[in-house]
């Protein structure tokens, strides 16, 4: 699956989650630290989601409560375009 | 769907007499034991709470599995001993089983409840807490941690419709007590507000309000069994 596939399915979650148009929900809106537009609940359901499309539609096991998930998730769960290109990158070559 | 309900500490004692009542009461049960048991009525799988990677693999099949209602963390262990003289290997051992375990598994389990959108997830404490009882500091520090713990993720949980409560007896009359002097255990009962050596029926009365629908409002309580 592409980058912008995954991206797309990231942002229309998100969207869903904030109540907003996915068209307001861009590879650099923040997911967390300062400007997050997501809060704490929110993000264990997103992340729920994307695990799931993980295994669904990539093919691939993404637990984000693995130790080596959890010690990345700074960087990985940036912004919905760090997440989007964590998950294109686990995919098999 | 029949719901799913999972109970550590199910080989033995309050865990195992929850565990049949739940049994009973219809939900399919997967009981957590360090040991195999047999006899029980209920499926057991053997796994360490203290160890975060056992218990990932016990729970493995159905950590995001939305049948998931219930998490009852029963297991724990105790050493009757004055602080200046118990062994750090059993104090780590103390703390890593009854704080730690009971982490692991919330960790483990929780993230089915959010899926489902919502659950139970109880606690086990002690009435030592309230009492400060010489002897058991060790027990009662872990146990202590436990509550302040159950506050916190209440609170984390609250969005999802998940509570999370503990429940903290005194001594109850379980096999857990035989080695123990009579006259220690008459001397917490007297501390407690009703003077009565509770039953595991008297917890499993709590544990299951604490599981009705209609309980959906108490979260973050710890409730002592015989009032302290």
């Amino acid at each position: 699956m592409s980058y912008s596939e995954i991206e797309d399915f990231i942002r229309a979650e998100v969207a869903s989650l904030i109540g907003k148009n996915v068209q307001d929900v861009t590879a650099d809106t923040i997911l967390v630290g300062q400007n997050r537009v997501v809060d704490s609940a929110d993000l264990v359901v997103l992340l729920l989601a994307v695990e799931d499309f993980a295994k669904e539609q990539l093919g691939v096991q993404w637990d984000w409560t693995s130790d080596s998930a959890m010690s990345e998730a700074r960087s990985v769960l940036r912004s919905v375009g760090s997440l989007s290109r964590h998950l294109s990158e686990l995919q098999p070559a | 769907m029949t719901d799913t309900i999972i109970v550590t500490g199910a080989s033995r004692g309050l865990g195992a007499h929850c565990a049949t009542r739940l049994h009973e009461a219809g939900y399919k049960v997967i009981g957590i034991g360090r040991k195999p048991t047999k006899d029980l009525p209920y499926v057991t799988r053997i796994a360490d709470v203290a160890d975060p990677e056992s218990v990932k693999a016990a729970v493995d099949d159905v950590k995001r599995d939305a049948s998931v209602y219930a998490l009852i963390n029963a297991a724990g262990i105790a050493s009757m001993n004055l602080i200046l003289t118990t062994p750090a290997e059993t104090v780590k051992r103390i703390i890593d089983t009854n704080l730690l375990g009971t982490i692991y598994c919330c960790q483990a389990v929780a993230p089915a409840m959010i899926k489902r959108g919502n659950g139970r997830i109880i606690n086990f404490s002690t009435l030592g807490v309230p009492l400060a009882i010489k002897g058991e500091g060790i027990y009662v520090a872990s146990k202590a941690g436990v509550e302040a713990f159950t506050r916190v993720f209440a609170r984390e949980m609250s969005a999802h419709g998940v509570t999370v409560n503990a429940v903290a007896p005194g001594p109850i009359a379980t096999g857990l007590l035989e080695k123990v002097a009579q006259e220690k255990i008459d001397n917490v009962v007297a501390q407690q507000l009703i003077a009565r050596q509770g039953e595991p029926e008297d917890v499993w009365n709590v544990v299951s309000l604490l599981l009705k629908p209609e309980s959906s409002m108490i979260t973050g309580q710890t409730i002592y069994v015989g009032g302290a």
